[in-house]
């Protein structure tokens, strides 16, 4: 299906979508009023009005994935009005104003073409909401399986706000099509790419030389633990089997601050009941349970097959597991509940991490509170860009980079533009907004 | 090895008590066979203390090792080499991981009396030549798919005189062709000779409200047969979506309740599972089905609902020989039933996962919406 115009249109008028794009509705677009900051506004806070209301609860219900509505629940007020309006000035504030030269502005980059995620439901939509923010045109290409929520996402945005139509596209094509992809490539100033290594090197691949390459890879994320003794390990438990390990945020190892091996033994034990527990009260529906207890059993089945004679420690429970490895290093656990635990002493953390330099995001930290300041610290040097309570890791924050940067400075451009009337030689350098 | 065909060519194709003895002997023999040739299957029984001779009844099948079809998807394990294999199947996933299952002769000689007794039993042999529009993939070389096989098998029931394919392949993908589907019934229908539509559920459903939508509605000649093939997993068993579609055959098509029937099978499965006159999936003497706990994965009584893990001693080129699939479903006595068969009858009822039963409608209507393979 494709979205264009504010319509859907079937998969077979993909090559006439593409030509009306170049020849007719990009130049009639880019030639035409730019879109406001203040136009988007409003129609995400009409749509989030319909959100709160219940009224697109059936939509959520027909499309997205179980567990969507919480989750939805949970990033509501990441694009509420207010929180978007703090982080346009954030995130954009200081890069227009009087220059020496004369003065710089803020532009879209022009034309983004979105390779969209899979592996959480409304992230298609979240990323095209950032490119409209930044006043571009988006092409979005969506996941495998996105069911058609982006969709009826997209369809309900246009209708509340018929002036977005021309802004948003949608294709929701198989990845085979990489014919068209390369076609939409051709026409975009910018590629956004979310996804694996296999994605963002295809993606490489077929971008134009001069277009912008804007990748959001995937990262690794683990829990860090230091004296954890008498702690509360359970929002720890409950993040592991709420986030099944599927977003870069999530916590695919945990990495114990010692060096013995009966330390770490002792800690599974310990955690194992609070992970199980966590895993009952999550997995509500029988369906649910059978999933997760299909990926345990796949877990303790590839630990047989795939890990035979490394040494592995496994604590398989119900729904979940845990498996002690006696390596130090960060790599992708079983998911679904099933979670890494290895030991990593502090003074090992920054050669250990450094191997996984470019893909290290979230430490949840659980250690005394003393301690707290000097290993948020030796994280953050290791290369670590978030650093939360093991709960919340997985939680956006208000205001919060992504992966260490600010979205929609990379999709804008400065255009610095000379006054005629000369230099403006005594212009203040503080004059920033 | 004889074991397997002794099971596979018996006569008595719903007897279950009758084919215990010879069914638990084949698995046996089959179970030896992957150990001794499939280093995967090995190490799994030997980590949870399998072998052959813990085989004691038929109770004891639940101690098989089970491997859920996710494992099949991540490992392509074999018992075989790859030429000593007849040929190598997978299922239809679409998110690039998909099982591997590779067929020895053994097996296909094996499966032949199989789907001929069943044939015959549930009356879908006939000399009388047919004509076949099949609302699914045309087989090709560019796929091993296991439904575009089982459907062109479908074909052979009756001799066939004309085939068509309403999906089809072309620049790397397939389209679906609803609209020349619907042309070609309504042509075929006037003639003599007796149609069968050969479908995955949801795209009858949606060929049939084409055909009402558009209205039409034709009378195939007599003689004339639904088959339904894997369109299982959008499809789950409810009573109300069935009998609307039972009633849309016979006002749009023509075809009575009777003439539908329905099959599954998985590529790692594949036993030739038929509906009866009640439209139950009664267990064939060449399977067996345990009921698991969703939580413990432990075999639960009769009646209770958990996952669907399925039995066949009927490969050796791959160890399928236990596998668990993604449904949830329930076994009843035969007897339940009323068709007269005793064997248990298998409901599925949704599937690991999801948190509701999906619908026919609304399954079809996202394949048909992107054109793509369920």
């Amino acid at each position: 299906m494709i979205f264009a115009n504010g319509e859907l249109r079937s998969d077979r008028e993909i090559n006439a979508v593409i030509a009306e794009l170049e020849i007719y509705d990009l130049p009639g677009t880019l030639s035409g009023p730019p879109l406001e900051a203040d136009t988007v506004l409003d129609a995400l806070e009409a749509l989030g009005a319909e959100l709160d209301s219940g009224a697109l609860d059936p939509l959520i219900a027909q499309y997205a994935p179980p567990g969507a509505r919480e989750e939805l629940e949970r990033v509501r007020p990441q694009i509420s009005r207010a929180a978007l309006e703090r982080r346009l000035a954030l995130e954009l504030g200081g890069l227009a104003g009087p220059r020496p030269f004369g003065r710089s502005e803020v532009r879209p980059l022009g034309v983004l073409l979105h390779i969209a995620p899979g592996n959480m439901a409304g992230l298609p939509a979240f990323t095209a909401v950032e490119g409209l923010l930044t006043g571009n045109i988006n092409l979005v290409k969506l996941p495998h399986g996105d069911k058609g929520l982006t969709l009826a996402v997209f369809q309900k945005l246009t209708q509340l706000e018929p002036r977005l139509a021309p802004w948003l596209y949608a294709f929701d094509l198989s990845s085979q099509y990489s014919g068209t992809i390369k076609a939409l490539a051709a026409l975009a100033d910018g590629i956004v790419t979310w996804g694996g290594d296999g994605a963002i090197s295809a993606m490489r691949k077929l971008a134009p030389p001069g277009c912008k390459l804007i990748e959001w890879g995937h990262r690794l994320s683990f829990a860090y633990l230091s004296g954890w003794d008498g702690m509360d390990l359970s929002p720890l438990a409950e993040h592991i089997v709420r986030a099944g390990g599927l977003l870069c945020s999530s916590c695919q190892v945990i990495f114990l601050d010692t060096g013995h091996l009966s330390v770490a033994e002792r800690f599974c034990k310990q955690f194992l009941p609070v992970l199980e527990k966590a895993a009952a009260s999550h997995y509500k529906t029988p369906g649910q349970a059978a999933q997760a207890a299909l990926y345990a059993r796949e877990t303790a089945l590839e630990q047989t097959v795939d890990r035979t004679g490394s040494g592995d420690l496994n604590f398989p429970g119900q729904s979940c597991s845990l498996t002690l490895r006696r390596d130090m290093d960060l790599e992708l656990s079983h998911l679904h509940g099933n979670v890494l635990v290895k030991r990593l002493p502090r003074q090992e953390l920054i050669p250990v991490l450094r191997r996984r330099r470019g893909r290290l995001q979230t430490a949840g930290l659980i250690c005394p509170d003393s301690e707290r300041e000097v290993l948020a610290a030796l994280l953050a040097r290791a290369g670590v860009n978030r650093i939360t309570a093991p709960g919340h890791m997985s939680d956006s924050f208000p205001c919060e980079a992504h992966d260490g940067e600010y979205p929609l400075r990379r999709y804008v451009r400065v255009v610095d533009i000379e006054n005629p009337q000369g230099r403006t030689e005594t212009a203040p350098e503080q004059e920033n907004f | 090895m004889l074991s397997r065909q002794t099971l596979f060519w018996l006569s008595r194709v719903y007897d279950l008590p009758g084919s215990d003895a010879r069914f638990l002997q084949a698995v046996r023999d089959n179970c030896a066979y992957h150990i001794r040739h499939c280093p995967e299957y090995r190490l799994i029984c030997e980590a949870e203390g399998f072998s052959p001779d813990c085989l004691h009844t038929i109770d004891d099948l639940a101690k098989l090792p089970l491997l859920p079809t996710l494992f099949f998807k991540r490992h392509h394990v074999s018992s075989m080499p790859e030429w000593r294999t007849a040929m190598r199947v997978t299922s239809s996933g679409t998110s690039g991981s998909f099982s591997r299952v590779g067929f020895d002769w053994g097996c296909i000689f094996a499966e032949i009396p199989m789907v001929l007794r069943l044939g015959f039993y549930h009356k879908l042999v006939s000399p009388v030549p047919a004509r076949y529009v099949i609302l699914g993939y045309k087989p090709g070389k560019q796929d091993r798919m296991g439904v575009a096989r089982t459907m062109f098998g479908l074909t052979h029931f009756a001799p066939p005189v004309g085939r068509f394919y309403a999906l089809k392949w072309k620049d790397g993908g397939y389209l679906p062709d609803l609209d020349g589907a619907v042309k070609t019934l309504a042509r075929w229908a006037r003639g003599a000779l007796p149609v069968r539509i050969v479908a995955f559920p949801s795209y009858l459903w949606f060929g049939m409200e084409r055909l009402e939508e558009l209205g039409l509605s034709v009378r195939l000649p007599k003689g004339s047969k639904i088959l339904l093939a894997g369109g299982w997993k959008q499809h789950y068993a409810q009573e109300v979506d069935k009998s609307t579609l039972y009633a849309l055959a016979r006002r749009v098509l023509g075809v009575e309740e009777e003439n539908i029937h329905e099959f599954f099978g998985a590529v790692e499965h594949p036993i030739f599972f038929n509906t009866c006159k009640k439209h139950h999936f009664h267990l064939p003497a060449y399977a067996r089905v345990i009921i698991r706990d969703v939580r413990t994965l432990k075999p639960l009584p009769m009646g209770e609902v958990g996952l669907v893990n399925l039995i066949t001693p009927l490969i050796n080129a791959t160890p399928v020989t236990s596998v668990m699939t993604d449904d949830l479903g329930c076994l009843t006595p035969g007897e339940d039933c009323g068709c007269g068969l005793k064997s248990p009858y298998l409901t599925v009822l949704g599937r690991a996962g999801l948190n509701d039963i999906t619908t026919c409608a609304a399954g079809a209507a996202e394949l048909l919406g992107k054109g793509e393979m369920p």
